[in-house]
């Protein structure tokens, strides 16, 4: 086993956020030496995953600062994990209690920034045209839910959605139909309504109120300020991504969200970087305006260029501190909130209402590899206004208790957003600091934020071009002591 | 038997660095091996396909890919495996030392459904080289305390056993397969990414 790192590198790479884990796995693939290395024993940062044992574990060490490496403006704030079980129940008994569910704790995979996939989005396409999609399983959401008029209703998203909506009359069928159908011909003539918002138009086009409740919360994912332009690429966003994979336009990733970095991280490993978690960074090797490399324990290590998420960074590197922050809470439950005969796995899409914010709802069950049979993992991600418990209290208590869904575990927490921020470093230049989760329901920013980096640290170099497959690697010679390996996956890598 | 359908076996191979999983899979697969020491490069998996007991199986080899080295592999790599490969150098005695702890590793990592019964095959690889560290008695007495773990000592460089090895590991992996019927199925209708528009049964690929 070895110990200590190589100490020359093209680029090293601190952290395995996806942002940084695009990087390393575009740089690896056209043959940059790379170094990627973590202080955490976990891949994925503030984008991992959890088991449930481990994710209370988290709660205790968040407000302690990695020696050496790192700053505490984007950590993890108000942490706040109850239990609504009792510690123990009698044998016989059928109830969980805080013991038989931490028993099952390895089979709880519970994401800090849990993501859907358009299925036609910029993220699907680039796992598919790099052959990573080859490292990960996904499922489709197989429902979109919105709260209106105090219940939970299905939004129709498909034609054959529309048809067998029993909520929704047949002069709505109509309307609906004839609005995608506008939309998806592009025909439609939007030049009135460039300074107006996506609610009047859907107005203008005499939509029933239900119907601009569909369109505008759900579809589109709107609110009500939401520009009528921005409205409409949302709605074809959707409408585009349906019909590929599923019912729904959305993936999810089976066994949570932090599957991701692990894939881009293992097609960086295949190309030949190096990894390293759990590492004891001490600090940065600077010269002037110069970035030289990192001392990691006792040894130093050189490299050309530095990437690392914003986390990670120095205080003194971070211009601007977040301004904002994600609200999340992650609910164990013992039901769905829509009851039904097949487990379904559920984008349920919460509007804005009496001061916050529309709220993004998932609930996974036991065949998305996320948590035991019988349970549902609940995820709540919202742009914060007063704090995660205040934030989502409206939306807990209509959906969960007596009658319903039962809490079993809960646990809030807030992450602070750094996508709005100015993350350039004015020295050292070639450093370049990566952005934590964002707001967005899907990796799509994630992946132009890491191709821009890319691009911008390898000018003209291809970003992820398709991986061989492993049938395509040819090894050449036979049998002899100076035989040489000589895989088509590196020569393809070395052309750059 | 549960059914005729095409089988897939994901196996892993885990073992300390240098120890030949990479020339193991190589020698089994494509009949290579390579003698210049290189940490993993390119190697991903690679499949073969196999007749087990009249049965035809695919089996899916991954490798580490290098993420062992500084013991960084992650727990996406473990999903799913129907058999562990573990793997020594009879040479190296601190490769055989390890061995417990790519068990538990593999345990806690994998969380099988039933620990005690995960097909595990050791392989006590280089024994083309000389002075050996690891006698074979050693590591059948190891075998023995894990629950009886099937040992084969093998050459990748010289081809010698590793046939036999990656059989009794796809017939191991697929016994594991048809008693637990229930697991081969606990993650039904997965979704694998692929570059079609597959229209969708219900009809629904036109959204209009």
């Amino acid at each position: 086993m070895d110990y200590e790192l190589p100490t020359e590198f093209d680029i090293i790479i601190i952290g395995t956020g996806v942002i940084e884990s695009i990087i390393s796995a575009a740089a690896s693939r056209i043959g940059k030496r790379v170094l990627h290395i973590d202080s955490n024993n976990y891949y994925g940062g503030l984008w991992a995953s959890f088991n449930l044992d481990a994710i209370q574990k988290l709660a205790t060490v968040e407000e302690t600062l990695n020696e050496g490496l790192g700053n505490t403006f984007f950590n993890v704030k108000n942490f706040e994990i109850e239990w609504h079980i009792p510690s123990e129940t009698p044998p016989e008994s059928t109830e969980w209690s805080r013991q038989s569910l931490l028993k099952e704790s390895r089979r709880f995979n519970l994401d800090l920034a849990p993501k859907l996939q358009f299925a036609r989005g910029d993220f699907v396409e680039l796992l598919i045209s790099s052959n990573i999609a080859r490292y990960s399983e996904y499922r489709s959401v197989s429902r979109v839910l919105t709260w209106l008029n105090g219940q939970l209703e299905t939004v129709p998203c498909s034609r054959s959605d529309v048809f067998a909506n029993n909520k929704v009359t047949v002069i709505e069928k109509r309307m609906l139909m004839k609005l995608f159908l506008a939309l998806d011909s592009g025909e439609e003539d939007y030049h009135n309504y460039e300074n107006k918002t996506f609610r009047a138009f859907l107005t203008d086009k005499k939509l029933t109120p239900n119907l601009i409740h569909y369109v505008l919360y759900a579809i589109a994912m709107c609110t009500d300020d939401t520009p009528c332009l921005q409205g409409i690429k949302n709605t074809k966003r959707f409408l585009d991504s349906l019909g590929r994979f599923g019912k729904t336009p959305f993936l999810f990733s089976m066994y949570g969200s932090g599957e991701i970095t692990q894939a881009f991280c293992r097609l960086s490993a295949v190309f030949g970087g190096i990894y390293a978690l759990n590492q004891p960074l001490k600090g940065l090797i600077l010269n002037g305006d110069n970035f030289e490399g990192i001392t990691c324990g006792t040894q130093e290590i050189k490299a050309g260029v530095l990437v690392m998420g914003a986390e990670k960074a120095p205080p003194h590197f971070i211009k601007q501190h977040p301004k904002s922050s994600i609200a999340r809470a992650i609910l164990i439950t013992d039901k769905s909130i829509m009851e039904s005969e097949k487990e379904h796995l559920t984008l349920l899409l919460y509007p804005p209402e009496g001061g916050k914010n529309s709220c993004v709802v998932l609930e996974l069950g036991c065949l998305t590899g996320t948590c035991p049979k019988d349970l549902f993992v609940v995820h709540l991600i919202s742009r914060q206004v007063e704090g995660p418990q205040n934030d989502f209290k409206h939306i807990i208590g209509n959906l969960f208790g007596p009658e319903k869904a039962n809490i079993l575990w809960s646990c809030y927490f807030s992450i602070p957003d750094s996508n709005d921020l100015d993350l350039t470093v004015e020295t050292p230049k070639n450093v370049t600091l990566c952005p934590g989760p964002d707001l967005d329901l899907d990796y799509d920013d994630a992946v132009r934020k890491a191709k821009a980096m890319f691009t911008d640290i390898f000018p003209d170099c291809e970003f992820l071009p398709r991986a061989p497959d492993p049938e395509e690697i040819i090894i050449e010679g036979e049998t002899s002591d100076q035989d040489n390996v000589e895989l088509k996956a590196e020569s393809a890598k070395t052309e750059e | 038997m549960a059914s005729r359908k095409k089988v897939l076996l994901k196996v892993i191979i885990l073992g300390d660095s240098s120890v030949g999983k990479t020339s193991l899979m190589n020698q089994y697969v494509n009949r290579k091996f390579s003698n210049q020491y290189k940490a993993t490069i390119g190697a991903d998996f690679l499949t073969k396909e196999v007749t087990v007991d009249d049965r035809s199986v695919t089996m899916q080899i991954w490798d580490t890919a290098g993420q062992e080295r500084f013991q960084s592999l992650g727990v996406a790599f473990y999903r799913g495996a129907d058999c562990c490969v573990l793997v020594f150098d009879v040479t190296a005695p601190n490769t055989f030392k390890s061995l417990d702890s790519w068990r538990d590793e593999f345990l806690i990592q994998a969380s099988p459904r039933e620990p005690e019964n995960f097909p595990f095959v050791l392989l006590g690889n280089k024994v083309d080289l000389e002075p050996r560290a690891i006698s074979s008695k050693r590591a059948q007495q190891w075998c023995q305390m894990k629950n009886n773990i099937p040992y084969f000592e093998t050459s990748a460089k010289e081809g010698l056993n590793v046939e036999q090895a990656f059989l009794a590991i796809a017939k191991n992996a697929l016994a594991q397969q048809n008693s637990t019927v229930d697991l081969y199925n606990e993650f039904p209708d997965q979704i694998k990414l692929t570059n079609t528009n597959k229209p969708n049964s219900n009809g629904d690929s036109c959204a209009c």
